[in-house]
């Protein structure tokens, strides 16, 4: 059945000059994706080790169970509030942004974006963006948490609250500009033969993110709007005390924001539906299935914010909220079980990519699960805003999204840099990253559950043994990043020339050079027709042909050799 | 034939896997008492039940994928040296089917019990016991009405920092926030509401005994949405009494306490200030024998008399004693330099006001206070006779300074 349309045995043409880019052509202005890309990820991680260091003071605060580390609870508050702000806005969110920008025009073998331009101007709104935000730490506690929730954010947060709120609004424009840039490259620059079923899950579930974000992100505009003018020109829309209204803010707010956990774990679960299918030597089960699921998450996800409120809503309209909350699970329960299908009868590898799309299944069906909890409006009422809630939206965004981060980084650093990572690294940092993981957040579930609430710096001491717990397992994982710090430097100076193709993918970034030329592809792009194809006849064929065509990778580092010894250590723990 | 025996064992199979999952998860609900605090309400009881529900459901879920998960990772892992790819399976309409419909059979069984807890939670009920719960930073206070004896035709109010009740009465409390929003939580009663402002909130409970508890028992109340600096400090209690007598005999207490107030005004402001109800304390500097105050957000008050006697008068044209009250209920009205205006409108009564200001004149270097406040005729302690004078009050501020 499977065909390919490949010049079988064609000349090889590699291309004739590759010329090798700088450290300095990623620190100036360029509209080539791939450098765009790179810069959306580098940046990105850079502010994942500031939002870390945060995290890792906090935990350091929560060691025991009095003031001691930070000096006042505004300092306190401060901490949480930039770290949230950071990991949302400056790291995951741009991180995923640099995936789709390296990404989407590859996997649709086009030569770049649709508006290459547009493309550069939205990533360098971010490091302006990043100054504002690591400067309102230091001109004047913003200590709001990332919600900034009025009047807290409004009449009392320091100066910084408004420096915050201008750096979020920057990275929403930013955002949208992506956004609306992915949307229009999937809808025009497909090539001939791709249609809509047959491309990658990364570029459905990056379709279903830009359509939140073109849609949610302007509310979020809106609100921040509202909120700097409340701080800054004195007028009082959030003030009920002159007219204004709290829960304006509590809706507009959430409304983007509830769609905006999609927005950070929908590319995680493209990556996750690739990087599964490519390990275990087996087609996606349930492509249309899982494809329509980001799709009905997305639209669905419009509809469900107010969960975010349970403790504030006005009570009658809690229970329609509660039943959007409950519906939404169904998609995201689809998605896992069709995960779990995919490795079903699979020849699962047990590369580093890999093991983070194994980490990512096994822990975010915990915050699935909590998820389901909290949409119960009795059980919420008890737990929101408390560690529980903590607990769960970390196992959704670091079980999930960083999970997912992670093994794209594994999986596509070979495309990127033409080099792969070092796995035996690779293996060390998943097992740190999961265990430091577990035990930093599952106990928070306990803590919340019995009576801690979230964002306090003093708490009970009954609940020490717990933090303690929590705070240990968080240093484990601060520390496991910095393997991965080092397996990138070290990498990209001695890692293993990767070819083309190491892992054997079908997908079209994988059906050129590593890295690619600057036009991406010489001549027409090679294409499969089913980039989930494995198993037939016709898929060994095409990937022959692209051995043929961009070489081998050098000896004894083909993906099914190299990962054989991985293989048996991984069987034999 | 054999594709028959083949399908029964398939089946025998998924039924033995399909009561370990449910075994499993009942084992895994069980042990929601290591992580519940104590169920003080009925309330709690209810939600708990809840949530024992998920948590088989939610565990079975859990075993599922993770065993899953393990097992193909296991059966199902590539050996050394095999190259071949998996078997070209795009999926089963079947499967896709059955994995669509049984979580949405969950989740619809756990919305309606989820509904059902909620109306039963939610629901008016009879003779509900009421107090007003005001939050601010980063105080609670709570305001007990009943009718004055002295005057059945108005009500008596008390406030307390402990919110009293008894076993078996439900209580609904009417909550309002002074400045930013603040949540009223109580573990031991599962149930927890925001505080916001310019509305009005409600909060319905019902105590029930515990067993093996003391009483009256105490658990902490916590403010859950961040308030500012010191949210993580702003925790109440609430005492719930064995019985309704011995309630009555706190309530009595406290109504004499209002009904029988020391005569002097400055003992009277002092008493009000050391007993919390209002949340000066979290923002004020204050460091005398009888008050340790640390908060650090507001001017400090040692020696606040002197300052509104000398400065603060030039400042403002005030008398002292009319800076004093001003300052306390309008506190925007003149800012201390190097201060914003943070200070809610406490909306402290009149008689109490007075009070406060009468104890804040005595807090001057010297010791002797720097201005003296003559009540309100409607704020004089009728009832104690003998010194129940005009003069009282400043006689007793006089006497009242050497402690000071």
């Amino acid at each position: 059945m499977a065909s390919i349309s490949v010049p079988v045995g064609g000349a090889p043409s590699q291309p004739a000059s590759r010329p090798r880019l700088r450290v300095s052509d990623y620190l100036r202005w360029s509209v080539d994706h791939k450098i765009i890309g790179v810069q959306y990820m580098v940046t990105a991680a850079f502010f994942f080790i500031v939002g870390g260091t945060l995290a890792m003071l906090i935990r350091l605060e929560l060691l025991t169970p009095n003031l001691d580390v930070v000096q006042t609870g505004a300092q306190y508050n401060t901490l949480f509030s930039v770290h949230g702000l950071v990991m949302i806005f400056l790291w995951i969110i741009p991180m995923m942004a640099g995936f789709g920008n390296y990404l989407l025009p590859l996997m649709l073998g086009a030569k770049d974006m649709a508006f290459p331009w547009l493309n550069a101007f939205a990533f360098w709104l971010i490091p302006p963006a990043g100054i504002l935000m690591i400067g309102s730490m230091l001109v004047g506690a913003p200590e709001a948490g990332w919600t900034m929730y009025p009047p807290l954010s409004t009449l009392f947060s320091g100066d910084g609250q408004t420096l915050a709120a201008l750096a979020v609004h920057l990275l929403g424009i930013s955002s949208i500009l992506g956004a609306i840039n992915f949307l229009v490259t999937v809808k025009n620059m497909r090539p001939a033969g791709m249609s809509y079923w047959q491309m990658p899950l990364f570029v459905w579930a990056i379709v279903a993110t830009s359509i939140i974000v073109v849609m949610a992100t302007p509310f979020l505009a809106g609100a921040l709007t509202l909120l700097i003018l409340d701080r800054i020109a004195g007028t009082t829309f959030f003030d009920a005390t002159k007219g204004g209204d709290v829960l304006l803010w509590q809706n507009v707010f959430w409304f983007y924001s509830h769609p905006a956990v999609y927005i950070m774990v929908l590319p995680g679960m493209g990556i996750l539906s690739d990087v599964l299918s490519v390990h275990s030597r087996k087609p996606i089960f349930g492509y249309k299935m899982i494809a329509l699921s980001s799709m009905a998450i997305g639209i669905v996800g419009f509809t469900v914010w107010a969960h975010h409120m349970f403790t504030s809503l006005q009570p009658e309209l809690r229970i329609p909220f509660m039943i959007t909350s409950m519906i939404i699970a169904v998609p995201t329960g689809i998605k896992i079980f069709s995960w779990l299908g995919t490795l079903w009868r699979g020849k699962i590898r047990f590369t580093s990519a890999m093991l983070f799309s194994l980490g990512f299944l096994s822990m975010f069906v915990i915050g699935g699960i909590t998820g389901v909890m909290l949409a119960m409006i009795p059980f919420n009422l008890h737990v929101h805003d408390t560690y529980f809630v903590v607990a769960h939206l970390h196992f959704v965004l670091f079980g999930g999204s960083v999970f997912a981060i992670y093994s794209g980084v594994y999986h596509w650093f070979p495309k990127i840099t033409g080099r792969l990572l070092d796995e035996r690294l690779g293996k060390l940092h998943f097992a740190l990253t999961y265990i430091g993981f577990f035990f930093t957040f599952f106990p928070m579930h306990f803590v919340g559950m019995l009576g801690m609430p979230r964002r306090v710096a003093v708490y009970m001491p009954e609940f020490q043994g717990l933090n303690a717990t929590a705070s240990i397992g968080s240093f484990v994982l601060g520390l496991s990043t910095f393997l991965l710090i080092y397996n990138v430097i070290a990498s990209l100076r001695g890692g293993r020339l990767a070819g083309a193709n190491p892992w054997r993918a079908l997908t079209l970034e994988w059906a050129t050079t590593s890295p690619p030329p600057a036009t991406n592809f010489v001549g027409e792009p090679m294409l499969f027709e089913d980039p989930y194809g494995y198993g037939t006849e016709g898929a060994t064929a095409y990937l022959d042909a692209v051995e043929r065509q961009f070489g081998a990778p050098p000896q004894a580092l083909a993906a099914d050799k190299s990962v054989s010894p991985a293989a048996q250590g991984a069987s034999g723990d | 034939m054999n594709s028959s025996s083949v399908s029964s064992r398939t089946v025998i199979t998924l039924i033995v896997v399909g009561v370990l999952l449910i075994v499993g998860g009942f084992i895994i609900s069980q042990a929601t008492p290591l992580i519940f605090p104590v169920e003080a309400s009925a309330e709690s009881k209810q939600i708990d039940q809840l949530f024992r529900i998920a948590l088989l459901i939610g565990g079975a879920i859990f075993l599922l994928v993770q065993g899953v998960l393990l097992y193909s990772v296991w059966r199902f892992r590539a050996r050394p040296g095999d190259t071949a790819d998996g078997p070209p399976i795009h999926g089963s309409t079947t499967l896709e089917i059955v994995w669509t419909a049984i979580p949405a059979v969950i989740v619809v069984v756990l919305t309606i019990l989820s509904y059902q807890v909620w109306s039963s939670i939610q629901a008016v009920k009879d003779d509900e016991q009421r107090v007003q719960v005001t939050g601010a930073r980063f105080n609670w206070a709570f305001t007990y009405s009943t009718p004055d004896p002295r005057d059945t035709s108005s009500d008596l109010t008390f406030k307390s920092t402990e919110l009293h009740t008894y076993i078996g009465r439900p209580v609904m409390l009417e909550m309002q926030t002074q400045d930013v929003i603040h949540s009223f939580w109580v573990p031991a009663l599962r149930i927890k509401q925001d505080l916001l402002p310019g509305r009005t909130t409600q909060y319905r409970f019902t105590p029930v005994a515990v067993e093996g508890e003391t009483y009256p028992a105490r658990y902490p109340i916590k403010c859950a949405e961040l308030c500012g600096a010191a949210h993580g400090e702003m925790v109440a209690w609430i005492v719930v009494h064995e019985t309704e007598a011995d309630y009555i005999a706190w309530f009595d207490q406290e109504v004499d306490k209002v009904l029988n107030p020391p005569a002097d005004p400055v003992l009277r402001g002092e008493g009000i200030l050391a007993s919390q109800v209002y949340p000066c304390h979290t923002c004020h500097v204050l460091s005398t024998e009888t008050l340790q105050w640390a908060g650090n957000v507001g001017p400090a008050l040692n020696g606040v008399a002197d300052r509104a006697a000398t400065s603060r008068a030039n400042a403002t044209g005030l008398t002292a004693v009319d800076y004093l009250y001003q300052s306390i209920h309008e506190p925007g009205a003149y800012l201390v330099p190097g201060y914003s205006n943070l200070m809610p409108q406490l909306g402290i009564p009149e008689c109490e006001a007075w009070s406060i200001v009468a104890y804040l004149c005595t807090l001057s270097d010297s010791g002797a206070p720097a201005c003296t406040v003559e009540l309100p005729a409607q704020c004089q302690v009728a009832a104690p006779p003998a010194e129940a004078t005009p003069e009282a009050p400043v006689e007793a501020a006089a006497e009242a300074t050497p402690e000071l």
